[in-house]
C-alpha cells in the first residue's frame, strides 16, 4: 500500500442511489478498492472475505444498526470507520464518536468534504505526518526568508531568531496565511488558554515580530491587523 | 393567603357589626317599651284622685265626677274599708266578694290580688280605698334584690353588653375560621391547578360541591395537558422525521450537483447551473438543520450543554470565519466590542450563541445582495450582556417585521423568518430575549439581551 487511494473501502449504506453515488464519486477521487454493503449481514460477510482498511457506515440498517456493527468490527480489528448518518442529534453523533469512531459525517454533505474528512483518516491511520514530515516549513515574506526549522529569519540586513513565543505565533500565522487569526487562538497557541488580558502582551510580541520580518514595522506589509479580530499573514510565497 | 385573611377578617368584623346594631336595636325597642308601660301605668296615681274625689255628706258617701271619671279609665270597682274591716262605701263591688276584711286578708291583697282581681289600696281620712282592675288585666310581681347587687348595677350593665360583644366576636372568629379552612384547601387546589399539578380534593363539608368542581377542572386540564404534550411531541417528531427523510435524497442532489459542477468536461454555463443547484440544495440543508433545532427549541427538548461562554472571543472567531470564509465587497464586517463587556461570560450553549449571531449575519447577506456594511457590538447594559447585529441595507418588511415581534411560537412562524426565529428561541433558552428594529437610517438591527452568568 503506497499511498491512501489502495486502501480498500467497505461502504454500508441501505440506500442503493446513493450507494452508487458515493462509489462513483470514490472511484472519481482515485478509490479503486471499494466494495459495498446494503445491510448487516452483507456488511459481515463482505468484512470477513475483504478485510477492508477503512469502513464508511450507515447508521439506520434495515437489519441492525450502525453502532453495533461497528463495536463488531471493532472487537476483531482496529480499523477506521467513519460514520455517515442521517441522524443529526448531537446524542447520535456523541454516541458515535464516543464508541471510538474515527469521524462522524451527517447528511446530507457535500462529497467534497467527505473524501476531504476520509483522506484524513486515512492519512491519520496509515500515513501518520510524523512519520511522513519532518521538516517544517520555508517560507519568504518579500525580502525575508523564514525558516520555521531553526526560527531563523534572513534578511537583508543579517538574520535574526525567533523567540520560543514568536515562534508559535508565527507558525500559528503561517497555517492559516491569508486568514484573519483571532487574538484569542493566538493567546491559546502561546500561553494555553483564553484568559483574556493577555491582549497587550500579544501585542508586545507582534510588534516584535514585525520587527523581525517587516522591512518597515511601523507600517507592516505582511503581519497585519484586522481591528477589533486579531492579526493575518499575507504575501506569503512558499519556498 | 392575604386575601382569605382579609376575607376572615371582613367576616368576624361583620358579625361584630351585626351584634352591634341588634344591642342597638333592642335598647332601642326597650326603651319604647318601658315608655309605653309608664303612659299606662300612670293611671295608677290616680287612685289618689279617686281617694281625693271620695267625700262623705252626711251619712252618704259621694264620688266627685272628677274621679268618677279617673274611676272609669281603668278600675272596675271600688270600696272604702273602716278601720275594722267594714266597708263603708262600695261601687260596682263584685258579689263573690266578701263584706269584711280581717287584717290578714287586707294585707295579703294589698300587694297581691283579692280574689284575682288586681287592686290598689290608698289611705282614705276614713279608712282605706281599695280599686279594683278587671280580672286579668294588670300583671303583678314583686321585685327584690340584694342591695350590693343593685349598688353594682352600673357596673354589671356594661360587663354583660361587652360579654355578649366577645361571645358574637369569638362565635363568629370559630364559624370563620372554619370556614376559612375548607376555603383555604380549595385556594390550595386552584394554587397547584395553575401550577398544573393534578388535584384532589376532599368533597366533605360546606364548600364539598365546589372542591368537587375544582377535582373536575383539574381532571380536564390534565386530560387537556396530556394531550397537547402529545401533540406537540407528535409534531416534534413529526418535523424529525422529515428532516430526516429529507436527507437523503438531498445528499444526492447535493453530490452529484457538486459532481457535475467539478466536472471540467461540461460546458461551462451548464456548470454554473450545477453550481447554482449545489448552492441551493446547501440552503435547504441549511433550513432543515434550522426547521429541526427550531422545533426542539419550541418544545424545550434541545437539552442545553450549559457551559460558560465567553462572548467577545466567540463573537471575533465568528467574524473571523466570515471573512476568511470569503466575505468580501460589496459587504464589510465589523465588530466593536464594548470596554465593559471584554470578560462578557454566559452560561449557554456556544454552538447554539453561535448558530445565532451566525444566522443573523448570513440574513444580513442574503437580503442584501447590493451589498452592506454589518456592524457587531456587544455592550454591558443594566448588567445584561447586549449582542446586536445591524446592517445598513434594506431592513425587514414590516409584515415580517410585525410577525417577528409578536412572542408568539412556531406557528405564526414568518416563512421566510425561520433563522430569526431560531434566534429568538436560542435567545429564550438562554432566559434572554430579543429585539428586531428597522433603523431610521435605513437597514435593521437585531438585539439579543442575554443574561450575565453569576
Amino acid at each position: 500500500m503506497n499511498t491512501i487511494f489502495d486502501c480498500k473501502l467497505l461502504l454500508v449504506d441501505d440506500e442503493p442511489d446513493l450507494r452508487g453515488m458515493l462509489v462513483e464519486i470514490l472511484h472519481k477521487e482515485g478509490f479503486q478498492r471499494v466494495r459495498t454493503a446494503a445491510s448487516c449481514q452483507q456488511a459481515k460477510e463482505l468484512f470477513q472475505t475483504e478485510q477492508p482498511q477503512v469502513v464508511i457506515l450507515d447508521v439506520s440498517l434495515p437489519d441492525g444498526d450502525g453502532f453495533s456493527l461497528m463495536s463488531e468490527f471493532r472487537s476483531i480489528s482496529a480499523v477506521p470507520v467513519l460514520f455517515l448518518s442521517a441522524r443529526d442529534e448531537d446524542e447520535n453523533r456523541l454516541l458515535g464518536l464516543g464508541l471510538g469512531a474515527d469521524d462522524y459525517i451527517t447528511k446530507p454533505f457535500l462529497p467534497r468534504e467527505l473524501l476531504l474528512r476520509l483522506k484524513a483518516v486515512l492519512t491519520r491511520t496509515y500515513f501518520p505526518p510524523t512519520l511522513r514530515q519532518s521538516k517544517k516549513p520555508l517560507f519568504r515574506l518579500g525580502e525575508a526568508v523564514v525558516d520555521l526549522n531553526s526560527a531563523l529569519v534572513t534578511r537583508p540586513q543579517g538574520q535574526v531568531t525567533l523567540t520560543a513565543k514568536e515562534y508559535i505565533l508565527l507558525a500559528k500565522l503561517y497555517e492559516n496565511r491569508g486568514s484573519i487569526v483571532t487574538g484569542d487562538s493566538l493567546c491559546r497557541a502561546v500561553w494555553g488558554d483564553d484568559l483574556y488580558g493577555y491582549e497587550n502582551t500579544l501585542m508586545v510580541h507582534i510588534r516584535r515580530l514585525r520587527e523581525k520580518i517587516e522591512p518597515e514595522p511601523s507600517s507592516p506589509r505582511y503581519l497585519l491587523t484586522v481591528r477589533g479580530l486579531g492579526y493575518k499573514l499575507t504575501g506569503v510565497v512558499e519556498k | 393567603m392575604k386575601s382569605m385573611l382579609r376575607i376572615l377578617g371582613r367576616y368576624v368584623g361583620s358579625a361584630a357589626g351585626i351584634a352591634l346594631i341588634l344591642l342597638i336595636l333592642n335598647a332601642a325597642l326597650f326603651l319604647l317599651w318601658v315608655t309605653g308601660a309608664k303612659q299606662e301605668n300612670g293611671n295608677s296615681y290616680r287612685v289618689s284622685v279617686i281617694a281625693d274625689g271620695l267625700a262623705k255628706e252626711g251619712e252618704e258617701y259621694t264620688l266627685a265626677d272628677s274621679a268618677r271619671q279617673a274611676m272609669s279609665v281603668r278600675y272596675e270597682w271600688a270600696m272604702l274599708l273602716s278601720d275594722s274591716g267594714e266597708i263603708l262605701w262600695s261601687l260596682n263591688l263584685p258579689r263573690e266578694l266578701s263584706r269584711t276584711y280581717t287584717i290578714p286578708e287586707v294585707a295579703s291583697f294589698t300587694k297581691w290580688y283579692l280574689q284575682d282581681y288586681p287592686v290598689y289600696v290608698w289611705r282614705h281620712q276614713d279608712g282605706l280605698l281599695v280599686v279594683g282592675c278587671p280580672k286579668g288585666s294588670v300583671w303583678k310581681t314583686g321585685m327584690e334584690m340584694p342591695q350590693s347587687i343593685m349598688d353594682k348595677t352600673i357596673l354589671w350593665i356594661p360587663i354583660v353588653l361587652a360579654a355578649n360583644g366577645l361571645a358574637a366576636v369569638l362565635l363568629a372568629l370559630l364559624l370563620g375560621l372554619r370556614l376559612f379552612r375548607s376555603m383555604h384547601t380549595l385556594v390550595k387546589g386552584i394554587e397547584q391547578m395553575a401550577a398544573k399539578q393534578p388535584v384532589q380534593l376532599g368533597t366533605n363539608g360546606v364548600l364539598g360541591e365546589l372542591a368537587a368542581a375544582l377535582n373536575q377542572t383539574s381532571r380536564e386540564l390534565q386530560r387537556q395537558e396530556i394531550a397537547l404534550q402529545k401533540r406537540e411531541q407528535a409534531r416534534t417528531s413529526w418535523i424529525a422525521g422529515i428532516s430526516h427523510d429529507i436527507r437523503t435524497p438531498l445528499s444526492m442532489v447535493m453530490g452529484y450537483a457538486s459532481q457535475l459542477e467539478d466536472n471540467q468536461e461540461l460546458p461551462r454555463p451548464a456548470r454554473e447551473q450545477a453550481g447554482i443547484v449545489r448552492q441551493q440544495s446547501q440552503r435547504i440543508k441549511t433550513l432543515v438543520n434550522d426547521l429541526n433545532l427550531a422545533s426542539k427549541l419550541e418544545y424545550d427538548m434541545q437539552p442545553l450543554h450549559q457551559e460558560e461562554v465567553l462572548l467577545a472571543p466567540l463573537l471575533r472567531q465568528i467574524a473571523a470565519d466570515f471573512l476568511n470564509g470569503g466575505l468580501a465587497r460589496p459587504y464589510s464586517l465589523e465588530l466593536d466590542v464594548g470596554e465593559s463587556a471584554r470578560q462578557a461570560k454566559v452560561l449557554g450553549d456556544q454552538e447554539l450563541l453561535r448558530r445565532a449571531v451566525y444566522n443573523l449575519i448570513q440574513n444580513s447577506i442574503r437580503h442584501n445582495p447590493q451589498g452592506c456594511a454589518i456592524r457587531i457590538t456587544l455592550e454591558r447594559v443594566n448588567s445584561c450582556w447586549v449582542m446586536a447585529v445591524a446592517d445598513n441595507g434594506k431592513g425587514f418588511d414590516q409584515e415580517l417585521l410585525d410577525r417577528l415581534k409578536e412572542e408568539n411560537s412556531l406557528t405564526g412562524m414568518p416563512s421566510h423568518g425561520l433563522g430569526l426565529t431560531l434566534v429568538r428561541q436560542i435567545a429564550r433558552v438562554h432566559e434572554g430575549t430579543t429585539e428586531f428594529e428597522n433603523l431610521p437610517e435605513g437597514g435593521c438591527r437585531v438585539v439579543i439581551n442575554l443574561p450575565p452568568s453569576s
